[in-house]
């Protein structure tokens, strides 16, 4: 994996971990770290709306925009991270 | 996993829904007694969440216009209009909505559901984006999904993220369509379409806006949001439903640009649906002349509107952002806002549950919708039933 991927990893992270404190979502405590195999749905038992709001954070965090259409099975940090390298980078699939 | 296992997620569902006593979407009314009661289980209720913004489902004129059409035209149409043809009534309510909103062309769907499917499928294709309201209905995230276009959200009724996006999308800004509501169906908000209009205009984009709840609600003719905020020229595309203000069943689009017309030959849910059957395309026109000829039902509406919203505020519920005839009260976890549903429907009152995901934030809330028909004594009923239920739970 690239180092600029892996960057984007971590801050998703980060981001992950400060969405899931501002919510007040009951299975911070008790799960482990979030890495990049970490996966929003079965984790952390976001449900879609939570998944679509979570997802306006990147767009902001990294000032691009993600496509409804790409996030129907990319619910894990690294699937994440690909899609938003991808959009920094102008890639399309 | 077989093919049948997907469905262990909705009976799990449904078996948590159904613990509070009553399935919130499974409700059966035995019997309707008028646009604001009916019977269930037995008893007497208060409809509080029906939509029936005007009462219009029980106006004389319109129940007259219905039975005269199935006498005269029969029960249906047994098929779409491209292969079995159109009936004149549906060129005319075509022309009756044109000429409402002040525009050239028109074009009806039977449902509120296929408008969104078959009018953005038609505007969009695989390549083209869309800017569309993080809160926006499932019909147009829908249609939006089923163009192939590439879905850009931004957050509810929040125009600086629509800039954002307008921005970053560059060149294609200029080509791209927004889509937001007029007035939102679970927290009764208001778009605020002047200021995404002034966007719209400045980036060269295109406008739809679904007036599905506003219809009949706002406005001095009763257009819808855009009216009421005076940008009605400015909006590229108009859809909406018959089933709410209109008391029956289908759905439009309206619009000044004559390629409208031309949906109709590339519309798939256009093409492939029956048409309306002749007794709800003609109580839908006369719904729609009464709607003109009667400002005072709106005057009703918002007088019952305002009374609810500031019954229940005075009464410590926490309400929606603004006055409107949908009142939605906030009750945090769902495992408060479904015994209450419950308790609500067992002493006389029908409400909408809404629990996350289906409400717009982590919290739920019972939606209600007001009507003209309400008289000040349900409103009051209702409010004093809520507070009753407050204090059980």
């Amino acid at each position: 994996m690239s180092t600029r991927i892996k960057e984007i990893e971590g801050r998703i992270c980060e981001l992950l971990a400060s969405y899931l404190e501002s919510s007040n979502h009951p299975e911070l405590e008790t799960h482990g770290e979030i890495t990049g195999d970490t996966n929003l749905a079965s984790d952390f038992t976001l449900d879609s709306f939570q998944i679509m709001e979570f997802m306006m954070d990147i767009e902001e965090s990294f000032d691009v925009m993600i496509d409804v259409n790409s996030l129907s099975n990319s619910h894990t940090v690294s699937d994440l991270a690909q899609i938003v390298f991808n959009s920094l980078e102008g890639v399309t699939d | 996993m077989a093919l049948l296992d997907k469905f262990a997620a909705a009976d799990a569902l449904k078996s948590q829904l159904e613990a509070g006593g009553h399935d919130p979407t499974q409700v059966v009314m035995d019997r309707i007694i008028s646009p604001t009661e009916g019977i269930v289980e037995g008893r007497q209720t208060i409809l509080a969440g029906t939509n029936n913004y005007l009462g219009m489902t029980f106006d004389p004129a319109c129940i007259e216009a219905g039975k005269h059409a199935i006498e005269t035209q029969g029960t249906g149409t047994t098929g779409s209009r491209m292969a079995n043809g159109s009936f004149a009534a549906h060129a005319a309510l075509e022309r009756d909505l044109a000429d409402f909103f002040q525009v050239p062309y028109g074009l009806v769907f039977s449902t509120g559901y296929a408008a969104n499917l078959g009018t953005l499928t038609a505007l969009l294709k695989p390549g083209d984006a869309v800017l569309l309201d993080a809160d926006a209905h499932a019909s147009l995230y829908d249609g939006c999904q089923m163009s192939g276009a590439d879905i850009f959200r931004f957050r509810h009724n929040d125009t600086g993220s629509l800039e954002k996006r307008l921005q970053r999308l560059g060149e294609r800004a200029r080509d791209c369509l927004i889509v937001t509501e007029g007035l939102y169906s679970v927290m009764g908000d208001c778009a605020p379409l002047v200021d995404i209009v002034a966007l719209k205009n400045r980036y060269g984009a295109l406008l739809l806006v679904d007036e599905a709840h506003s219809l009949g609600v706002y406005g001095d003719r009763g257009c819808g949001v855009a009216e009421a905020q005076g940008v009605m020229q400015d909006v590229d595309f108009f859809v909406g439903t018959f089933s709410k203000s209109l008391g029956a069943m289908g759905g439009f689009c309206v619009s000044h640009h004559p390629e409208l017309n031309l949906v109709r030959y590339v519309s798939r849910p256009f093409i492939f649906t029956a048409s309306s059957s002749p007794s709800i395309i003609a109580s839908t026109r006369e719904s729609l002349r009464q709607l003109q000829a009667r400002p005072e039902l709106r005057e009703t509406l918002w007088r019952n509107a305002r009374n609810l919203y500031r019954g229940f505020q005075s009464n410590g519920f926490e309400v929606g952002p603004e006055i409107s005839p949908v009142v939605a009260v906030r009750l945090g976890k769902k495992e408060v806002a479904l015994p209450f549903w419950n308790r609500l429907l067992e002493n006389g009152v029908y409400t909408n549950l809404m629990i996350p995901p289906a409400s717009p934030d982590q919290h739920s809330y019972i939606r209600c919708s007001v009507s003209a028909a309400h008289s000040e004594k349900q409103v009051e009923r209702i409010i004093e039933i809520f507070c009753q239920v407050k204090e059980q739970i």
